[in-house]
C-alpha cells in the first residue's frame, strides 16, 4: 500500500433514488471526505442529512433500496466502487469493509444463538482452529465476559450494550480494514455508550482498523475521532482534524457547537440552530444552509452549493463568507 | 408564587411487580419533594426504576407501599388516582412521542383535542389556544398541520409537550424526553424547558444522562436498582459525587463534562 493512496476517498458523491416517471430524487449531492489507513473518522449531522445513505454507498447496498450513486467518485484503496460488479462487491462487503448498521440493536437474527450468529459470520472467511474457538476469540475481542454462557444465549436475553458488542464482533470476523458503525449507541444509556466508545478505540489501537463513526452528537465524536466530517442536507459542509475543528468555520458547525450541553453553563444560553434542514426534493439553489444562516448574503442564494475551500486533508469549509465569520 | 410552595410529596414509595414467576422490586422506599417552579432530576441507568417512579407520580401506577401527596391530598385512594381533581396539574411526556401521539392526527388537532378535554372550550377557541401552545414550542402553523410521521423526532416531542401544556399543569414529568432525538433538537427542547421553568412550571426530568440533568435541574436524585443512592443540590452532586455509581454516571457523559471524571476513573 502506497502512502498516497487513501483507504477510502469520496469526492462530490451524489446519491439519488428513482421515483415515478424516471424522475430522480437527489438525497446526497456533495459528500466529500477521505479515510486514511487506521484512522478514526466521525461523521456528524442532523437526522436526514444523508449519513446512512453515504454508508450504503460505501458498502454497496444502495441498490437494494432502489437508490444509487449518481455522481462523483467513491474510491476504496484506489478502486472505483462505481465500476465493480456484484461478484467483486461480495469480496469487499462484510469482508474488507465491516458494517454495523444503524438499527443493529434489532439486528441480530432473533432465532439464532450468539454462537450460531458468530459462526455464520466466520463461515464467510478463512481461519484456523475450531469454529467454537474462533467465536470465543471474537467475543473476547469485544470484551464480552462469561463467554461460554453468552454463546448459548439468544439476542433477546442480552442487554442492548451486549447485543451491540455481538454485532461489532460479527463485523470484525473478517478482520476488515474499515469498520463502519452507524449510530452504534443511539438508544443506549450513556454509561453503555461510553463503554462502546472505549471498545471502538481499542479495536482501532489493537487491530489498526480504520473506523467511520456516525453520530448526531458532536461531543461524542470530538473525543474519539481523529477527523470530523460535518454533513448538512446531503453535503459535507466542513471537514478537518479534530483539534482544528474545535474552532469551527462553517456557520452550521458553529451553531451545532453552540448547542452542546457539555460546554454550556447550567441553565445558561444554548444557541440553537434555527428552523429545520430542507427536505429532500425541496432544495433551493445556492447554499442549502442559507435559510437557517445568520451570515447569508444575496450571493448565497444562487448557483451551486458552495464547494469546500482549501486543500484536501486540511481543515476545509463550504461557505462563501468564511472571512466574515467570527467577526459578527 | 414562593419557591418553597410544596406541590408533591413522595414518601417511602415502593413498587413491586409480581408476575407469578418472578417478583421485581422496581422502586424501593423512595422519597422526594417537588416544590412549585422547581427543576428536579432523576438519573440512573436503564432498569433502575426511573420510569416506574415517574408513572407513580403521574398517578398512572399504583404504589405497593408508601404515600404520594399532591397539595397535601393523597393522590391514590385505592387504585384510583387524583380523585380531588388535581389530575390536570400533573402532566407527563414520554421518551417516544410516537407512542403517545395518534398517528392519524396532525399536531394542531392533537393539541386542540387536549385543550378541549381540559378546558371545555369551543372548537375555534381550542384551535386558537392549540396554535398558541404549538407556537410557543417552536412549531409554526405549517408544521402544525403535519401528521406525526411527517415531523422530525424533535418536532414530535415538542408537539407532545404542547399537548401536555394544554392542561395548564404545575408539574411536568418528562421521562427521557431527549433520548430519542438528535443533538440540536435536544438543545431546542432543553431551551424550551428553561422557558417553562421561568414561567413557574415545576419540571421533573428523568434521564440516564447526567449531563442533561445538570443543565436543567437544581436538585438531583441518583437512582440505582430502585433506590435513591445519592441526592442533593445538582451542582454539588456533580462536583463532588459521593457514590461510585454517581462517579460512573459522571464519567459517562459524552464530551467535555465527563472527560475529567473519565480520566480519574481510569487511574
Ligand atoms: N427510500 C427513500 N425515499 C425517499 N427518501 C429517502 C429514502 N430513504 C432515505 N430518504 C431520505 O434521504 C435523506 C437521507 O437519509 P439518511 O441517510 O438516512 O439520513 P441520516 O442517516 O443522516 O439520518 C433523508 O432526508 C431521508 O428522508
Ligand atoms: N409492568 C412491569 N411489569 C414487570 N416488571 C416491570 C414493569 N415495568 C417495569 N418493570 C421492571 O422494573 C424495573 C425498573 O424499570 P423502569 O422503571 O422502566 O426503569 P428505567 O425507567 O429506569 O429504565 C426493571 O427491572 C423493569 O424490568
Ligand atoms: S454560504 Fe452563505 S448561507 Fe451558506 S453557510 Fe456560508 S454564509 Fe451561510
Ligand atoms: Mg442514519
Ligand atoms: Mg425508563
Amino acid at each position: 500500500m502506497t502512502s498516497d493512496v487513501k483507504l477510502l476517498d469520496l469526492s462530490n458523491v451524489a446519491i439519488g433514488i428513482e421515483r415515478r416517471k424516471r424522475e430522480t430524487l437527489v438525497l446526497v449531492r456533495e459528500a466529500n471526505f477521505d479515510v486514511n489507513y487506521g484512522e478514526m473518522v466521525g461523521i456528524v449531522g442532523e437526522s436526514g442529512s444523508g449519513k446512512t445513505m453515504v454508508c450504503r454507498a460505501i458498502i454497496g447496498t444502495l441498490e437494494r433500496r432502489g437508490a444509487s450513486v449518481i455522481g462523483g467518485e467513491v474510491l476504496f484503496e484506489g478502486l472505483d466502487l462505481r465500476t465493480i460488479n456484484e461478484a467483486k462487491w461480495k469480496t469487499l462487503r462484510g469482508k474488507v469493509i465491516g458494517y454495523v448498521p444503524q438499527s443493529a440493536l434489532a439486528g441480530p437474527n432473533p432465532v439464532l444463538t450468539i454462537e450460531k450468529q458468530l459462526a455464520e459470520a466466520l463461515s464467510q472467511v478463512e481461519g484456523t482452529g475450531s469454529m467454537k474457538n474462533r467465536s470465543k476469540e471474537l467475543l473476547d475481542l469485544v470484551k464480552i465476559r462469561r463467554v461460554d454462557t453468552v454463546m448459548k444465549q439468544y439476542p433477546y436475553q442480552l442487554s442492548g450494550g451486549m447485543r451491540q458488542r455481538v454485532m461489532i464482533a460479527c463485523a470484525l470476523a473478517s478482520k476488515p480494514k474499515l469498520l463502519i458503525a452507524d449510530e452504534p449507541t443511539t438508544g443506549l444509556d450513556v454509561t453503555v455508550q461510553s463503554q462502546i466508545m472505549e471498545l471502538l478505540r481499542e479495536i482501532r489501537r489493537d487491530l489498526g482498523t480504520a473506523i467511520i463513526l456516525i453520530s448526531h452528537d458532536l461531543a461524542l465524536v470530538d473525543e474519539v475521532c481523529d477527523k470530523i466530517v460535518v454533513m448538512h442536507a446531503g453535503a459535507t459542509v466542513e471537514i478537518g482534524p479534530t483539534a482544528s475543528m474545535a474552532k469551527p468555520r462553517h456557520p452550521y458547525t458553529i451553531a451545532l457547537n453552540s448547542s452542546r450541553i457539555d460546554v454550556a453553563k447550567p441553565g445558561g444560553e444554548l444557541l440553537t440552530i434555527k428552523g429545520n434542514p430542507p427536505s429532500v426534493g425541496q432544495w433551493n439553489p445556492g447554499c442549502r444552509f442559507a435559510e437557517r444562516c445568520d451570515y447569508k448574503e444575496q450571493d448565497c442564494l444562487v448557483g451551486d452549493h458552495p464547494a469546500l475551500s482549501g486543500k484536501k486533508g486540511e481543515h476545509q469549509s463550504a461557505c462563501l463568507h468564511t472571512d466574515k465569520i467570527g467577526k459578527i | 408564587m414562593s419557591k418553597r410552595d410544596i406541590l408533591m410529596e413522595v414518601e417511602n414509595v415502593s413498587v413491586t411487580f409480581d408476575s407469578g414467576s418472578s417478583v421485581v422490586e422496581a422502586v424501593k422506599k423512595c422519597s422526594l419533594t417537588v416544590h412549585a417552579g422547581e427543576p428536579i432530576g432523576i438519573v440512573g441507568e436503564s432498569g433502575s426504576g426511573k420510569s416506574t417512579l415517574a408513572r407513580v407520580m403521574a398517578g398512572l401506577q399504583t404504589p405497593s407501599a408508601g404515600e404520594i401527596r399532591f397539595r397535601g391530598d393523597n393522590v391514590f385512594k385505592g387504585n384510583k388516582s387524583f380523585q380531588s381533581g388535581n389530575r390536570n396539574e400533573v402532566q407527563m411526556v414520554f421518551q417516544d412521542p410516537y407512542g403517545s401521539l395518534n398517528p392519524q392526527l396532525n399536531g394542531l388537532s392533537a393539541v386542540a383535542e387536549a385543550v378541549r378535554i381540559h378546558t371545555k372550550v369551543g372548537k375555534d377557541e381550542a384551535e386558537h389556544k392549540a396554535l398558541e401552545l404549538l407556537d410557543r414550542m417552536g412549531i409554526g402553523k405549517l408544521d402544525a398541520l403535519k401528521q406525526p410521521r411527517q415531523l422530525s423526532g424533535g418536532q414530535r416531542q415538542r408537539v407532545s409537550v404542547a399537548r401536555a401544556l394544554s392542561a395548564n399543569p404545575t408539574v411536568l414529568l418528562a421521562d427521557e424526553p431527549t433520548s430519542a432525538i438528535d443533538q440540536s433538537a435536544q438543545a431546542q427542547l432543553l431551551k424550551l424547558f428553561l422557558g417553562l421553568l421561568n414561567d413557574g412550571l415545576a419540571i421533573v426530568l428523568v434521564s440516564h444522562d447526567l449531563g442533561v440533568i445538570r443543565y436543567l435541574t437544581k436538585r438531583v436524585y441518583v437512582m440505582k436498582d430502585g433506590v435513591f443512592v445519592e441526592s442533593g443540590d445538582t451542582e454539588t452532586v456533580f462536583n463532588d459525587p459521593q457514590e461510585e455509581y454517581t462517579k460512573m454516571l459522571l464519567a459517562s457523559i459524552p464530551g467535555e463534562l465527563g472527560k475529567a471524571a473519565r480520566a480519574k476513573l481510569k487511574r
